[in-house]
């Protein structure tokens, strides 16, 4: 059974067709990448996958429940799939400690004790033990979208997404944030699904890239396979521009 | 001069803090039902209930845009007319109750609506549900940037008790007015008098305002 399943997916905002026939299958564990020029749909794809946005036909399967289905309840998918914002979306009010331990206490009753060793760890982890008690504004861009990776982490999911995660990003807090998603990608076996422009990351951990235009899958090939052999004349365009770059 | 010295007798300006209790009572009571009110009202509009949430929309508009003073003449001689009668300070209690609730609706909704949206989604993308994100995210970070706001409707509502001297209600202006009506001239002695009294209640309240902001602020 695959972890996130597309079949046919058609989304519209009003008027405008912003999925085309999306199919698109992930199995558990893989890694993949979504590239694609803006206004592509990238971000929208990835948004359905934990209901932030509705699609409007098809099935759309995460971890077995059809999100297509109104009936079926966002919050059981939402505990397994983890999300990971352009502009990181940390509590405001809340202290950097406080923003990995809320929801696992919140939704998953997890125990205080057990709670706060588990986000002491996934701080330490991801390099900022000493911002525990920081307040997200007085952390700078890098810092705080690594502080939101481990707030996802925290709630053990099953997959992860990140949707642009490094694009607001000063150029030398990027390889911090780019390391942590790499350290994950090779060690602990969560499904991850990106959309960035970082081709490097790209190259090294994803196991299959996805590329998109106008709403549309174009190209979903293994990793190696879209680098040095792309099919499509707009990915060709579009590598040859990015890799300028 | 004699004037000022005559007119802040004892008896005078024991009678003018009766008027101000008044206008306090008033002022105290219409708060903290308005709040109540306001903020239900407010929340309903936010979170766009069905229907529910237009209707409220369009009172909330209604009541918004006409004078407090029609208001007044509402409840007190419109509602004695089909037979209901209450009190005068009851009446302007409940006068200044619905109009201050629906500004105080427009305010608590703006305040939600200025919270980014983001902290909504990152909320919801970490498995809070809707209740969750809203009680725990984003009202509090809401409140915060409500207090101002909030506070100068309340300086606003205590300004605006004074406009109950017309259907007589015993508060600080009237109580001001039968004085310097005994003697012409009191009468800017009791203006002055008059200002200070406002000026010292409603000053007291931005300093509250102010110090809550503070310690919110951290």
């Amino acid at each position: 059974m695959a972890m996130i399943e597309f079949k046919n997916v058609e989304k519209y905002y009003d008027k405008f067709h912003a999925l085309k026939n999306i199919n698109l299958k992930v199995e558990a564990g893989e890694v993949v990448v979504i590239i694609g020029p803006s206004g592509s749909g990238k971000s929208t794809l990835i948004r359905t996958i934990n209901g932030l946005e509705q699609v409007n036909e098809g099935q759309l399967l995460v971890t077995n429940f059809d999100l297509a289905d109104k009936k079926t309840n966002i919050d059981k998918i939402r505990k397994n799939v983890g999300m990971v914002f352009q502009h990181f979306n940390l509590y405001e009010n809340k202290t950097v400690l406080e923003n990995i331990m809320l929801a696992p206490r919140l939704v998953l009753k997890r125990d205080e004790a057990e709670n706060k060793k588990i986000a002491l760890d996934l701080l330490e982890t991801v390099g900022l033990a000493d911002k525990a008690q920081s307040y997200p504004r007085m952390l700078s861009g890098g810092q705080s979208q690594r502080i939101a990776i481990a707030r996802s982490l925290a709630m053990k999911p099953k997959a992860l997404l990140f949707d642009e995660p490094t694009s607001a990003l000063d150029p030398e807090t990027i390889d911090d944030v780019l390391k942590v998603m790499k350290d994950i990608a090779k060690n602990e076996g969560i499904t991850m699904i990106v959309v960035t422009h970082e081709m490097g990351f790209a190259r090294e951990v994803a196991d299959r890239v996805v590329f998109m235009a106008d709403g549309q899958i174009l190209e979903d090939d293994t990793t190696a396979e879209f680098f040095d052999n792309p099919k499509e004349e707009r990915a060709k365009k579009f590598l040859s521009k990015i890799i300028k770059h | 001069m004699s004037d000022f010295i005559a007119a802040y007798s004892w008896e005078n300006i024991r009678y003018l803090l009766q008027g101000l209790l008044v206008t306090i009572e008033v002022s105290v009571i219409s708060i903290i039902f308005s709040f109540i009110i306001g903020a239900i009202l407010g929340l309903t509009r936010y979170i766009k209930v069905k229907r529910l949430s237009a209707i409220v929309g369009f009172v909330i508009d209604l009541i918004r845009n006409l004078p407090l003073l029609l208001i007044l003449f509402f409840v007190y001689f419109g509602l004695a007319n089909v037979g209901i009668r209450l009190s005068i300070f009851w009446s302007a209690t409940l006068a200044m109750t619905v109009f201050e609730s629906a500004m105080l609706a427009e305010i608590i909704r703006s305040g939600i609506q200025a919270v980014e949206p983001g902290q909504m989604e990152g909320a919801r993308a970490n498995g809070l549900t809707y209740w969750q994100g809203l009680r725990v995210i984003v009202l509090p970070q809401a409140l915060k940037k409500m207090i101002p706001p909030l506070v100068s409707q309340f300086i606003s509502l205590i300004k605006d008790t004074s406009l109950a001297t017309i259907i007589v209600l015993p508060e600080l202006l009237y109580h001001a007015q039968l004085v310097y009506g005994q003697n012409t001239n009191y009468v800017i002695p009791m203006f002055v008098a008059l200002a200070v009294m406002y000026f010292v209640v409603c000053y007291a309240l931005s300093l509250v305002s102010r110090y809550l902001e503070r310690r919110l602020a951290r």
